[in-house]
C-alpha cells in the first residue's frame, strides 16, 4: 500500500486483527482512507465489517495491528478519537421511548453541547437531514427511513471529521435509501470523510473506493470502475431466455463450452463471461435464437458474485 | 460532567415515568406489598386450642377457662395423656397451655405471689401475640373479680409467658419497617440493574460509549437517577406505614431519611454491580433475585439473625438489609439513639463505597 502524507489520510489501518477467543473476525486488514472520501465497506453478514468499525471508533480493543483515526492512535487517548468521529451503529442508536428532541438533546449532553448552541445545532441538522415532522414525535412512531435520518443527525451533532455509518440503509425503502445517499454525498461535499458499510451492491456505486471483505479479509479494494475493469477483462453477455425454454439443456451445454468462463443467474437473466474474446461469435451461435442477447457492462453485483461467490480471486 | 449527569437525569426520568408499567412498579406496587404483608399479619385470631394444667379445686382456673371458651376465641384442645405440657404444643395438639402454680391460682394469689405460666406456639408470630393478649386480659379480669387487692396492677400476679419457637415475639409493628427495606431494595436493585442491561441488550450502550465520556460519568449518570427515584418512593412507604398500620415514628424523621438515603445508595450500587455481570435484561433480573432472596431471608425481617447458628449469621452481618432493618426499627419503634443509628449509617456507607468501587473496576467502556 502506498503511504500518503498524514495530512490527507483520515483512517489508516495496518495489519489489523481481531479475535474473539479462537475465532478470527478480522484478519490482517490493511487499508487507508483519504480525507473527504466516501469509502465503502462491502461484504456479506459476518464478514467483519462492524468489528472493524468498532475498533476504529475506539469501542473494541484489537488483538494486534495498528490503527490511526483522524491522526490519533487509540494509545493517544480514546477520547481524542471519540471527539473527532461520529458513529451510527447498525443496531438501535436512538431510544424508542424518547422523542426526537429528547434523543438529540441527550446526545448533545453526552458531548457537552448544551443550551442555545445545542438548539441551534439540532435545528440545523434536522433541516439538513430533511426532517419535517414534529420533534415531539416518539422515535418508535417514525418509519425506518426517517429514524435513520434522525440517527444520522444524532451521530454528527458534534460536527465530527469522520463519520462511520454501519449499514445505515438496511431495512428501509428504496426511496429512503436514495435520500440517505444524497445526504452522504452532501456530507462528503462538506469535507467529511464517510466510511460506510452496506450489503447493497447498487449503493456501492456511490463510493469513491470500496473494499470487499470476506471472512475477515479484504479481497479487493479499488474504485467501482477499477474493480469492474480488473475483474472483467473479457466481454460480458446478458441473456434473457425465452419463456418456454427457461429451463432447458442449453444451460449445461453453454457452461461446458470451452470459451465460456462462467454463467450465473442475474435476476430473470443470466450473465455469461467469455474467456476468449476471439470466440465471442462461436459462443453466441450456441445460444438459442429466440433468446435476447446483449453485450453489457458489468455491475458491482457481477463483481461481487465473481469475487466472493464464484471464488475468483486474482 | 454536570451537563452529562443532567442529561442522564432527564433521559432516565422521562423513560421511567412515562412508562405506565414503571409507574405502577414505582408507586403502586410498594403500597400493595405493604398492604399484603401488613394485613396478612394482623388478621383476627379465632379457634385457639387452649389446654390448662391446674388443681381441680382451683376456682379461678375454672372461671378463666369458661370465660375463654365463652369468648369465642378459644376452644378446648384435645391433648393426649402425656404429663409434659410443652409436649402438647410440640405435637401440635394445643396452641396455648396455661400452667397454674401447683397449689392453684386462687391460693397462690391469696398468698400474694402467683406465677402463672403460658406456653404459646409462636410459629405464627402475630397469632401468638394475640393469644397472649387475650389470655392475660381474661386472667387479669377474673383474678380481679375474686381477689381485688392482689390482682391490682401493682399486686402480686406474675405472668410468666414462655413463647416457644419465636422468643423475639415479632409483631406487625416489627414487620412493617422490615417490609419497607424489602420494597426499597427490590425496586432499586432491579431497576438499576435492568436499566444498564437494557442499554446493552438494545444496543444503545454502544452509542453511549462512542461518546467521549468517562466511567465515572456513565456510572453517575446511571445511578443518581435511581437513587433519586428510591428517595421519591421512601416517603410514600413511610407515610403508608405510619398512617395505615399505625407504626409509630418515635425517632427523628430526618435521621430516618438520612439512613434511607445511604441504604438506597447501597442497593443501587448492588444493582450496578449486577449489571456489570449481565448482558441482557433477563440476566439482570435473575441476578437481582439471586441477591434478593437470601438478602431478605437474612435481614432479620422474619427470623432474627441473633438466633441463627454462627455460619448463617455471617449472611446477616454481610447484608446491607440487616443494618437498615435494625436501624429503622430502632428509629421508628424505640426512638432511635442517634449514635447507634449512625454506626449503621456508616456501615451502609462503607458497603456502598465498596460496591461502587468494585463496579467501577469491573465496568468497561469497550465491547467484547
Ligand atoms: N463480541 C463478539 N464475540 C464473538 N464473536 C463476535 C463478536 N462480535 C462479532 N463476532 C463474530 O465476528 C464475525 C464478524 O462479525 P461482524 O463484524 O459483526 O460482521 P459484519 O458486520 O460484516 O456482518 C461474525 O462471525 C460474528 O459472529
Ligand atoms: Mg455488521
Amino acid at each position: 500500500m502506498v503511504s500518503e502524507p498524514n495530512a490527507v489520510i483520515a483512517v489508516d489501518i495496518r495489519k489489523l486483527t481481531v479475535k474473539f477467543g479462537e475465532f478470527t473476525a478480522v484478519d490482517q486488514v490493511s487499508l487507508s482512507v483519504r480525507k473527504g472520501e466516501i469509502f465503502g465497506f462491502l461484504g456479506a453478514n459476518g464478514a467483519g465489517k462492524t468489528t472493524t468499525i468498532r475498533v476504529l471508533c475506539g469501542l473494541l480493543v484489537p488483538t494486534s495491528g495498528h490503527v490511526r483515526v483522524a491522526g490519533y492512535a487509540p494509545e493517544d487517548g480514546l477520547e481524542k478519537i471519540k471527539t473527532r468521529v461520529g458513529y451510527m451503529s447498525q443496531r438501535f442508536t436512538l431510544y424508542d421511548d424518547l422523542t426526537v428532541a429528547e434523543n438529540l438533546k441527550f446526545s448533545g449532553s453526552l458531548r457537552g453541547i448544551v443550551g442555545r448552541k445545542l438548539e441551534q445545532r439540532i435545528e440545523e441538522l434536522l433541516e439538513f437531514v430533511g426532517f419535517s415532522r414534529a420533534t415531539g414525535a416518539f422515535v418508535k412512531d417514525l418509519p425506518g427511513g426517517i429514524k435513520q435520518q434522525v440517527s444520522l443527525a444524532a451521530s454528527i451533532l458534534h460536527d465530527p471529521e469522520i463519520v462511520f455509518l454501519d449499514e445505515p440503509t438496511s431495512g428501509v425503502t428504496p426511496g429512503a435509501r436514495e435520500r440517505f445517499w444524497k445526504l452522504i454525498r452532501e456530507l462528503a461535499g462538506k469535507g467529511k470523510t464517510v466510511f460506510v458499510t452496506t450489503h447493497y451492491m447498487d449503493e456501492a456505486e456511490h463510493c469513491e473506493r470500496i473494499a470487499l471483505m470476506k471472512d475477515g479479509k479484504i479481497i479487493a479494494l479499488d474504485s467501482p470502475g477499477g474493480l469492474k475493469a480488473s475483474t472483467f477483462r473479457t466481454p460480458l453477455l446478458e441473456i434473457l431466455p425465452s419463456r418456454k425454454m427457461a429451463e432447458g439443456s442449453w444451460l449445461p451445454q453453454l457452461r461446458a463450452h470451452p470459451a465460456v468462463e462462467s454463467i450465473e443467474p442475474y435476476g430473470m437473466r443470466y450473465h455469461l463471461v467469455i474467456s476468449d474474446p476471439a470466440r465471442l461469435g462461436e459462443v453466441k451461435a450456441q445460444i438459442p435464437p429466440s433468446f435476447e442477447i446483449s453485450q453489457t457492462a458489468p455491475s458491482l453485483e457481477d463483481v461481487f458474485i465473481r469475487l466472493v461467490e464464484a471464488g475468483f480471486i486474482k | 460532567m454536570k451537563v452529562t449527569l443532567l442529561g442522564f437525569m432527564k433521559k432516565e426520568f422521562a423513560q421511567l415515568l412515562r412508562d405506565k408499567r414503571m409507574r405502577i412498579i414505582l408507586f403502586i406496587m410498594p403500597v400493595i406489598q405493604l398492604m399484603l404483608f401488613g394485613f396478612a399479619l394482623s388478621n383476627e385470631v379465632k379457634n385457639i386450642r387452649l389446654a390448662a394444667v391446674f388443681p381441680l379445686s382451683d376456682r379461678i382456673s375454672h372461671e378463666v377457662l369458661s370465660k375463654a371458651f365463652g369468648s369465642g376465641w378459644f376452644k378446648p384442645a384435645r391433648t393426649t395423656s402425656t404429663r409434659d405440657p410443652s409436649e402438647w404444643i410440640r405435637a401440635d395438639q394445643a396452641d396455648v397451655v396455661l400452667v397454674a402454680p401447683p397449689e392453684g391460682i386462687t391460693q397462690a394469689l391469696q398468698r400474694g405471689n402467683a406465677r402463672i405460666q403460658l406456653l404459646i406456639d409462636a410459629k405464627n408470630v402475630v397469632r401468638a401475640q394475640q393469644i397472649e393478649g387475650y389470655l392475660t386480659a381474661i386472667l387479669q379480669t377474673t383474678a380481679l373479680d375474686f381477689i381485688p387487692v392482689a390482682a391490682a396492677p401493682q399486686g402480686g400476679v406474675v405472668f410468666e409467658t414462655r413463647v416457644l419457637y419465636n422468643p423475639e415475639l415479632i409483631t406487625s409493628y416489627f414487620m412493617v419497617p422490615g417490609v419497607m427495606s424489602m420494597i426499597l431494595c427490590v425496586i432499586t436493585v432491579i431497576m438499576t440493574s435492568m436499566a444498564i442491561a437494557r442499554e446493552r441488550e438494545v444496543g444503545t450502550f454502544e452509542m453511549l460509549i462512542a461518546a467521549p465520556i468517562s466511567i465515572r460519568e456513565i456510572l453517575l449518570g446511571k445511578t443518581v437517577p435511581y437513587i433519586a427515584l428510591g428517595m421519591l418512593d421512601a416517603p410514600v412507604i413511610i407515610l403508608f406505614a405510619t398512617a395505615v398500620f399505625g407504626v409509630p415514628l418515635r425517632g427523628s424523621l430526618l435521621l430516618l431519611l438520612l439512613l434511607t438515603f445511604v441504604f438506597v445508595c447501597t442497593t443501587v450500587a448492588v444493582g450496578t454491580l449486577i449489571s456489570t455481570i449481565s448482558k441482557t435484561q433477563q440476566q439482570a433480573m435473575l441476578g437481582g433475585f439471586i441477591f434478593l432472596l437470601p438478602a431478605v431471608l437474612f435481614s432479620g425481617l422474619m427470623f432474627p439473625i441473633e438466633n441463627m447458628p454462627i455460619y448463617m449469621r455471617v449472611f446477616g452481618y454481610c447484608n446491607p438489609l440487616y443494618y437498615y432493618n435494625s436501624a429503622v426499627r430502632n428509629i421508628m419503634l424505640k426512638g432511635g439513639d442517634p449514635s447507634a443509628v449512625l454506626v449503621n449509617v456508616l456501615i451502609l456507607a462503607a458497603f456502598a463505597a465498596g460496591l461502587i468501587w468494585i463496579s467501577a473496576k469491573r465496568f468497561r467502556l469497550t465491547l467484547g
